[in-house]
C-alpha cells in the first residue's frame, strides 16, 4: 500500500493525500492506494503546485511506513525526536 | 562593527520586495516549485523535513545587542521560541511560514540583518576566527576584507547560478582557527612587501561526500587585487565546473581532476584580461570600512584582575569555567569568554530565545555591544573586562549557558540530522546527547583535554566530521541508523582528514565505543600530548582495537 | 534590455560550448546568441562578461529555459536582449530587470558600482560621452533619454525648452520617465503672450513639477535695453542679454543639458549626435534625428495641447519681435530672424564677448 506525501507550500508543514485528494497533516487520515491508483493519486497532488510541494510515494504497512526510508518517514510523521521540537505541531 | 549606509539598506530592502514578488508568483503559478527553488534557497529558505528552515546570515560572525534581541524576538513570534548556530556562523530557525518570511526579512533589515545567500548555488556567508580582534597573533582584524567581500559578492550577477555552493573562510593569523583550508576558497592575510595588506589564497577545500584540504594557489595577492582574483577563480570554476552531477560541482573536484598548476593557469588567464581596475576597491572605501572595526575604547587596565583570582580561589567552578572559556585577550586586563552551547545532553548549537535576550544584554553591558558567533556553534563575548568575569559568569549560570566544556570532548559540533535535514541518513543529536551525558563528568574532560568530536548525519558533513579529532558518520544501513568513526582529524593550520577505524556501529554503540577510545588515550598518552597528537603518534590502531576489540570479543 | 519575440540572425551558440570557441564565433560577430538549455546553468554569465570584456561590440541574446529573475542578471553580464516565449510574463520581466536600484559590483551596463557612488571620482565628461553615444548608437528618442537621466551616471540633468512648436515632443518624453527633471525656460520679456500661456497649459497636462523661469539680469537690462529695442539694432546682443547669459548663470552646476534640437533644423546642426561636449558640459539632442513629419506625428498621436501660434503658420517660435510665420513647405525656421543671416539665437553656439563700451 501506498500513500502520498509532500511538504505544505504556504508553512512547508508535513501533508499527506486523503482519499479524496484534499491535504491533511496525520498520517493515519493518508488516503491508502494501492499500484495504479496511487500513481493517480500522486498526480493529482502534483496538480496541485499552491499545497503539494514535490509529493512523492511512500510505503506503508499496518499504518506505518515500510519501505527503505520508513525511518525518515516515521520521524516526518511525528517530529523531531529531540531537543525544542518535541510537541510536533 | 560595520553600519549599513543608504546604499546597502536599499540592497536589503529591494531584495525583500524582489522575494515577496517571487513568493507570490510561486503561490499564483507563475513560477514552478523547480524555478521558484533555487531563487528562496538565494533567501535563506529551505524546505526540511517538517518545515521551512530560514538560516539568517550573520557576517563573519558578528552581532550587536539590537541584532541578537531580534533574533529572540523572531524566534518567539515566528518559530518555537529558539534558533540553532551553525558551523559556518549562521543562525537557523527550524519553523517559518513561507508566507511569514517576507516579514521575518523586514523586522531583520531594521536590525541590519539578512537572509541573502546563505543557501543556494552562490558565495555564501564570508566566514572568519571568532577571535578577530581579540587574539594577539592576528595580522590585523580581517573583518573589513570579510565585509568588502560580503558587499563584492551580494547579488552578484554573473556569480548566481554557480555549479554549487562556493564557501570563503578568512583568517588573519598563521593559527587557522576558522577551518579555512576545508573551505572552496581560504584567504590568510599577511604582510606584503610594500607593508600593505596582501593574501596568501587556498583553494579547493571541502567537506562532503569527498572531502579535500585546500592547496595553495598564490602566495601574496595584494589587497587591491583581491577581487579581481576572486574573480578569476569563480569565473574559471562557473565556466568549468562540471554541472551534470551535484556531487561532482564543487570547485575542489575540478581543482583535483585538473591539478592545481593547471587550475592556477586557467585562473591566471582570467586574471590577465578582466578589468581589474574596475574591481579595485577605492582606498576611501577600505579606510571607511575600516573604521568600523577599529578597537573599542579599551580601558587601561593591569594585566592582571583581583577580582577575577579572588573568584577563581574562593570557586572551583568558576575556577573551572575560567580555565577553559575565559581565554586570554591582547589588551591588558581583558579576556574573551565563550559562552558555550553545548550544554549537558543538550542539543549542541541550540539557544532559546529567552538566552539570546540574555546573551545581547551581557553583551551590551560588558563587551562594546558585541557578540560573536563561533564555527565551534557557540557564542563569544569577545572583549570583557577580567574584572567582570565572576559577575557574568554567574548570569550565564543562571540561564544555563556556562557549561564550562569550551574545546573539551562535550563541545561538540553536530549537523541537525535526520531529526530535522531532509538529506540525512541518521539523527545526529541523539547521539552527540548520548555521549554528552556519558562524558559529563568535568574533571574527567579536563584530564583528557582538548577533543573535538564531530558528528555529521550523511555524507554532506555539515557536522565537518572529516575534520574532528573524533569524527562521526550517520550512515543507512537497510533503513537503520549505523554510524562510522574516524580519528585523527584536523581543521586547523595542518588540517588532515581522519582516517576510518572500522565498520559502522549501532546508536547506542557510538558513545561506549568512543568512551573506550578515549580511556585507551589516557593510557598510551605521553606527558602533555593532546589526543591528536596521540593519534598521529601512534596512528588510529591503538583506538581501532580499542572500540572494535570487546565488540569483537563478545561477538 | 530588449525584450524580443524571436532571435535576430546571428551566430547561435549553447551555453555549455567552451569559452574559445565561443571567442571565435563572437569575433566580428554583429549578433550572437547564446542558448540557454537550464535556467540553472550559468555559464552563460560569464561567457558574457568575458566576451565584452574582451572587446565584442555585437548584440548578445539569451534564449532558451531563463526565467524573469534572471532579467538583471542578464542585462549586467552583458546580455542586450532576452527572447521571451510565447507565455512570458513581460511585465515579471520588466519588475525583476529594474527590481535593484544600485549594485555592489562594477558590470557590464557601466552602472556606477555603489563603492564609486561612495567615493565619486570627478567624470571626465569626454569619456562618459563617448560612451554614452556608443551605448545609445541605434536607440530611440526614449532610450537615449533614460540613458540621460540615469540617476547611476550621479549628474544634474536639465531640459532646456522654449515651449514653442515643437517642444511637446520633448517634454512629454521626459515626463515620462521623470515628470521632476528640472525644465529651464528663458523668459526674456519678449515672448509672445501665447507662447507663456502654453508653457503653463503644457506644463500642467504633463505634470512637470520643476519649471524654471530664467529671466535676464536686471541691472544689465536696465543698462543695456532699457526701452526693450535693442532687437532692432542688434539681435545678438539682445539674445546675449535675454538668453545666453542668463542660461550660463543658470547652467552653474548642471552636468548635462537636455535640448530638443533636431539635425534637420539649420545646417550647423547637421551632423548631431545625441551626446556632444559643449562649454565643459554634457548636452543631449534625443531628437536629433527626428524629422518635422515625425514630430507632428508625435503631437498627434500623444494628442497634446498645441502651441496657439502654429495654427497660423508659425512653425519655430522664438520671441516676438524675431518670428514670424512661413508658408507651408518652406523650412520652419525661415521665420525666425528672417531677412537676416542668424539662424542661431547663440545659446547652442558658445560664448560671445560683449563689444566694449
Amino acid at each position: 500500500m501506498k500513500i502520498v506525501t509532500a511538504n505544505r507550500l504556504s508553512d512547508g508543514r508535513v501533508i499527506y493525500a486523503d482519499a479524496s485528494g484534499e491535504p491533511v497533516g496525520a498520517l493515519d487520515q493518508a488516503g491508502r492506494f494501492d499500484g495504479e491508483a496511487a500513481e493517480v493519486a500522486l498526480s493529482q497532488a502534483a496538480l496541485q503546485p499552491a499545497i503539494f510541494v514535490n509529493p512523492y510515494l511512500v510505503e506503508v504497512a499496518d499504518g506505518r511506513p515500510s519501505g527503505r526510508d520508513r525511518f525518515k518517514e516515521l520521524i516526518r510523521s511525528r517530529g523531531p525526536t529531540v531537543g525544542h521540537s518535541l510537541e510536533r505541531l | 562593527m560595520y553600519r549599513y549606509d543608504e546604499f546597502d539598506t536599499a540592497v536589503v530592502r529591494e531584495r525583500i520586495e524582489e522575494f515577496r514578488d517571487q513568493v507570490s508568483r510561486r503561490v499564483s503559478g507563475g513560477l514552478t516549485e523547480d524555478e521558484f527553488k533555487p531563487l528562496r534557497l538565494m533567501n535563506g529558505v529551505y524546505l526540511q523535513l517538517h518545515a521551512y528552515m530560514l538560516r539568517v546570515a550573520v557576517p563573519y560572525g558578528t552581532m550587536n545587542s539590537d541584532q541578537m534581541r531580534r533574533l529572540a524576538h523572531i524566534a518567539r513570534v515566528y518559530d518555537k521560541g529558539y534558533g540553532h548556530f551553525t558551523t559556518r556562523t549562521n543562525i537557523q530557525y527550524n519553523w517559518p511560514a513561507l508566507s511569514d518570511v517576507p516579514a521575518i526579512l523586514s523586522e531583520l533589515a531594521e536590525v541590519e540583518m539578512h537572509a541573502i545567500q546563505t543557501s543556494g548555488n552562490c558565495i555564501r556567508n564570508v566566514t572568519t576566527d571568532v577571535f578577530a580582534g581579540c587574539a594577539d597573533d592576528e595580522i590585523e582584524d580581517p573583518r573589513p576584507w570579510c565585509e568588502i567581500l560580503r558587499q563584492w559578492s551580494t547579488i552578484h550577477p554573473e556569480f548566481s547560478f554557480l555549479p554549487r555552493k562556493f564557501k570563503i573562510a578568512v583568517i588573519a593569523a598563521s593559527k587557522d582557527r576558522a577551518a579555512m583550508r576545508t573551505h572552496d576558497v581560504g584567504l590568510q592575510l599577511i604582510r606584503g612587501e610594500d607593508g600593505q595588506a596582501a593574501f596568501r589564497v587556498f583553494v579547493g577545500g571541502g567537506q562532503g561526500r569527498i572531502p579535500h584540504i585546500a592547496q595553495e594557489i598564490a602566495p601574496a595577492v595584494p589587497g587591491r587585487d583581491l577581487l579581481a582574483y576572486l574573480t578569476a577563480i569563480l569565473r574559471a570554476w562557473n565556466l568549468l565546473g562540471r554541472r551534470d552531477n551535484i556531487h561532482k560541482a564543487r570547485i575542489k573536484i575540478l581543482v583535483a581532476s585538473l591539478g592545481i598548476d593547471a587550475f592556477r593557469e586557467e585562473v591566471e588567464r582570467h586574471f590577465a584580461t578582466l578589468r581589474r581596475e574596475d574591481l579595485r576597491v577605492p582606498d576611501e572605501e577600505v579606510a571607511r570600512i575600516r573604521a568600523y572595526f577599529a578597537p573599542p575604547p579599551f580601558a587601561n587596565l593591569p594585566r592582571t584582575s583581583g577580582a577575577f583570582d579572588r573568584a577563581s580561589l574562593a570557586d572551583p567552578d568558576f575556577a573551572r569555567f575560567a580555565r577553559n572559556n575565559v581565554r586570554r585577550h591582547r589588551q591588558p586586563g581583558y579576556a574573551t569568554l565563550i559562552v558555550s552551547l553545548k550544554p549537558q545532553g543538550g542539543v549542541p548549537g541550540d539557544i532559546t530565545a529567552d538566552q539570546m535576550d540574555l546573551v545581547a544584554d551581557l553583551a551590551e553591558r560588558f563587551s562594546f555591544d558585541e557578540v560573536r558567533a563561533a564555527y565551534e556553534q557557540n557564542l563569544v563575548l569577545p572583549h570583557v573586562r577580567l574584572d567582570d568575569t565572576p559577575e557574568i559568569w554567574r548570569r550565564l549560570a543562571e540561564a544555563g549557558l556556562a557549561t564550562p566544556n569550551a574545546d573539551l570532548v562535550t563541545d561538540i559540533i553536530a549537523c541537525p540530522g535526520l531529526d530535522y535535514c531532509s538529506l540525512a541518513n541518521a539523527r545526529s543529536i541523539p547521539v552527540a546527547q548520548a555521549l554528552s551525558e556519558q562524558l559529563a563528568d568535568l574533571d574527567y574532560q579536563e584530564r583528557l583535554g582538548p577533543i573535538r568530536v564531530n558528528m555529521s548525519g550523511c555524507i554532506n558533513a555539515c557536522g565537518h566530521h572529516h575534520v574532528g579529532h573524533i569524527g562521526v558518520l550517520g550512515v543507512d544501513r537497510k533503513g537503520e541508523e549505523y554510524y562510522q568513526i574516524t580519528v585523527g582529524g584536523s581543521a586547523d593550520e595542518q588540517a588532515a582528514l581522519g582516517e576510518i577505524v572500522g565498520r559502522s556501529l549501532a546508536a547506542d554503540e557510538v558513545a561506549p565505543a568512543v568512551g573506550r577510545a578515549l580511556d585507551r588515550y589516557l593510557e598510551v598518552r605521553r606527558e602533555g600530548e593532546t589526543f591528536l597528537d596521540a593519534v598521529r603518534r601512534l596512528g588510529a590502531d591503538p583506538f581501532r582495537d580499542a572500540i572494535y576489540g570487546t565488540l569483537d570479543a563478545v561477538a | 534590455m530588449q525584450w524580443l519575440d524571436t532571435a535576430p540572425e546571428g551566430v547561435r551558440l549553447p551555453v555549455t560550448t567552451p569559452l574559445e570557441e565561443v571567442e571565435a564565433a563572437a569575433r566580428g560577430a554583429e549578433a550572437l546568441i547564446l542558448e540557454f538549455d537550464a535556467f540553472r546553468d550559468g555559464r552563460g554569465f560569464s561567457l558574457a562578461a568575458v566576451l565584452r570584456e574582451r572587446g565584442y561590440r555585437g548584440r548578445l541574446i539569451a534564449e532558451g529555459r531563463v526565467i524573469p529573475d534572471q532579467a538583471r542578471h542578464l542585462r549586467r553580464s552583458g546580455f542586450d536582449g532576452v527572447v521571451l516565449g510565447a507565455d512570458a510574463d513581460i511585465n515579471a520581466w520588466k519588475r525583476m530587470d529594474a527590481a535593484f536600484s544600485t549594485t555592489y559590483q562594477p558590470i557590464e551596463d557601466n552602472a556606477v558600482p555603489i563603492w564609486r557612488r561612495r567615493n565619486p571620482e570627478p567624470q571626465n565628461p569626454e569619456a562618459v560621452i563617448e560612451t554614452l553615444n556608443r551605448d545609445t548608437r541605434n536607440d530611440d528618442a526614449a532610450a537615449i533619454l533614460r540613458a540621460a537621466l540615469d540617476p547611476v551616471l550621479g549628474l544634474k540633468p536639465a531640459v532646456l525648452s522654449s515651449f514653442g512648436a515643437e517642444a511637446g515632443v520633448l517634454l512629454s518624453l521626459v515626463a515620462r520617465i521623470d515628470p521632476s527633471t528640472p525644465v529651464i525656460f528663458l523668459d526674456t520679456g519678449m515672448h509672445f503672450l501665447q507662447t507663456l500661456a502654453y508653457r503653463k497649459a503644457l506644463s500642467e497636462r504633463l505634470g512637470l513639477t520643476d519649471v524654471r523661469l530664467v529671466t535676464p539680469d536686471a541691472d544689465e537690462r536696465a543698462d543695456l535695453d532699457p526701452r526693450d529695442d535693442l532687437w532692432r539694432a542688434d539681435p545678438d546682443a539682445c539674445c546675449d542679454l535675454r538668453k545666453v547669459r542668463p542660461l550660463e548663470r543658470t547652467l552653474i552646476g548642471i552636468d548635462i543639458l537636455i535640448t530638443g534640437r533636431k539635425a534637420y533644423q539649420t545646417p550647423d546642426r547637421r551632423g548631431l549626435r545625441p551626446f556632444e561636449l559643449f562649454e565643459g558640459r554634457i548636452r543631449v539632442n534625443p531628437l536629433h534625428d527626428w524629422s518635422e513629419e515625425r514630430l507632428a506625428a508625435w503631437l498627434d498621436a500623444e494628442d497634446l495641447p498645441t502651441h496657439p501660434l502654429s495654427a497660423h503658420g508659425y512653425r519655430s517660435i522664438g520671441c516676438w519681435p524675431c518670428t514670424q510665420a512661413v508658408e507651408a513647405g518652406k523650412d520652419g525656421r525661415l521665420g525666425r530672424w528672417s531677412g537676416a543671416a542668424k539662424t542661431e539665437c547663440g545659446i547652442h553656439l558658445g560664448r560671445r564677448t560683449l563689444p566694449v563700451g
